[in-house]
């Protein structure tokens, strides 16, 4: 064996070291923390936050809180899929509590607007009553 | 064996091997199913197609729950993801509810302000018949009740006028709205509220903002079925969140007062808009005084709304 083809065999073996590390790193090292779904997430909870889902649709506005904490929780432990995940599912239950809050709303608007003219009946057919 | 047949019998061979192995391939793959769940996400979507009153009152958010529950559905072995297509799915579906249930209502509005005016109708109609009928008793009663018919009558021409005032109240509305100032746009009449409500860089209403937000009580006390939202608005001076959060608070103090004076919450909801959306370039002192503001836009009515 000549000189030569000893240095040859050492960068081979250079490159496949290399080569090995990128590989053991990569799979250390997680992707990037989901930011944007972590993002989405808080703003959904913020705008069901003051569209008063607080009072109407607590239970669902506590959940996307709990899921957010969880999703914070997994990308310190470096768990980047679970927490965007998380972050998903975070957001879509604070949009369902402000859906929810919207739909109670709406309701309350229409039942205001029943009462009234019921009221009006009443009154009506009370006053037929004295004419009589 | 003539070609002809040699190809037939190459095609059989392919045929039988293709058979074969596909046979194999599926008995050693478990068979596809479905991730637990998928099927009752599918059933609650079905439930809201199928219903008339919702099926067609919020296309976008259905289309994005049918499309969740799709994915949803698909066989998947790692059984996170599976539970996390379920619930995504599952979720979706509810949105899409809540929203078309929402709507529906909303549409049913329509028919609520025209009950409410038959009622009001049906309500002087009465009251104009029982006046008539007190005519006719009185003429029959003799002369010496002549005088009370004819104030009878005069009762039931008033009753009569008040019925036909109701085409007046179009031209009362028209004066309510120029008091208001309040221009009409797509999403309601647009009030718009000056700086000169706060103080720079406070949300607590000062003392003459009080004016202003009397006549728009005495508008929404008089038309009982409109809903308000109040947008507050900076300029871009100053750190972009700091700005968020003051518009919001000055949006929620806003809300606060009207509340204070007797509107429902319920028909109230503010909001932040910061630094975006301006209404003239921030460059001049008399454009940013411009951009600091609080829009209240009134909802048009129901009927007004289709």
């Amino acid at each position: 064996m000549n000189a030569t083809s000893k240095t040859y065999r050492h960068s081979q073996l250079g490159t496949a070291l290399g080569l090995a590390s990128v590989l053991v790193l990569g799979a250390c090292a997680s992707a990037p923390p989901p930011t944007a779904s972590l993002q989405a997430a808080r703003q959904a909870i913020s705008d069901a936050d003051r569209a008063e889902a607080g009072r109407y649709a607590s239970a669902e506005l506590g959940e996307a809180r709990t899921k957010l904490t969880s999703a914070d929780s997994a990308v310190v432990e470096k768990n980047m899929t679970t927490a965007e995940r998380l972050a998903n599912e975070s957001r879509a239950e604070a949009e369902l509590a402000s859906a929810k809050t919207a739909n109670v709303k709406a309701g309350a608007v229409n039942d205001e607007m029943k009462r009234g003219t019921s009221t009006l009946v009443e009154e009506m057919q009370r006053n037929s009553g004295e004419n009589r | 064996m003539s070609p002809v047949n040699r190809t037939i019998v190459k095609v059989t061979k392919t045929l039988v091997a293709t058979a074969v192995a596909s046979a194999l391939l599926s008995a050693c793959a478990t068979a596809p199913v479905q991730p637990d769940g998928a099927s009752r996400a599918r059933l609650k979507l079905t439930e809201l197609q199928s219903d008339p009153n919702l099926a067609t009152r919020a296309p976008a958010a259905t289309k994005e729950a049918d499309a969740a529950v799709r994915i949803a559905e698909q066989p998947e072995v790692d059984k996170d993801l599976a539970a996390y297509r379920v619930y995504m799915a599952d979720r979706k579906v509810e949105i899409a509810r809540a929203q078309a249930e929402t709507r529906f209502a909303e549409d049913q509005r329509v028919q609520l302000t025209a009950e409410r005016e038959k009622a009001r109708l049906d309500s002087r109609t009465r009251e104009a018949d029982a006046a008539k009928g007190q005519v006719a008793a009185a003429r029959a009663e003799g002369a010496e009740q002549k005088v009370a018919a004819e104030q009878a009558r005069g009762e039931a021409d008033a009753a009569n006028a008040a019925a036909a005032s109701s085409g007046q109240q179009a031209a009362e509305l028209q004066r309510q709205i120029d008091a208001l100032q309040a221009k009409p746009s797509d999403r309601g009449l647009v009030v718009t509220l000056g700086d000169v409500l706060f103080m720079t860089g406070r949300a607590d209403l000062q003392a003459g903002a009080v004016g202003s937000l009397s006549r728009l009580v005495t508008f929404l006390n008089k038309y009982p079925d409109r809903t308000v939202a109040i947008e507050g608005y900076t300029d871009s001076v100053g750190n972009e969140y700091f700005n968020q959060r003051l518009s919001e608070r000055r949006a929620d103090s806003v809300k606060s007062y009207l509340a204070a004076q007797g509107i429902g919450a319920i028909r109230l909801a503010a909001s932040g808009k910061g630094e975006s959306d301006p209404v003239a370039p921030n460059d001049s002192a008399s454009g940013r005084q411009q951009n600091r503001r609080v829009e209240v836009i009134i909802s048009n009515p129901p009927a007004a709304a289709r």
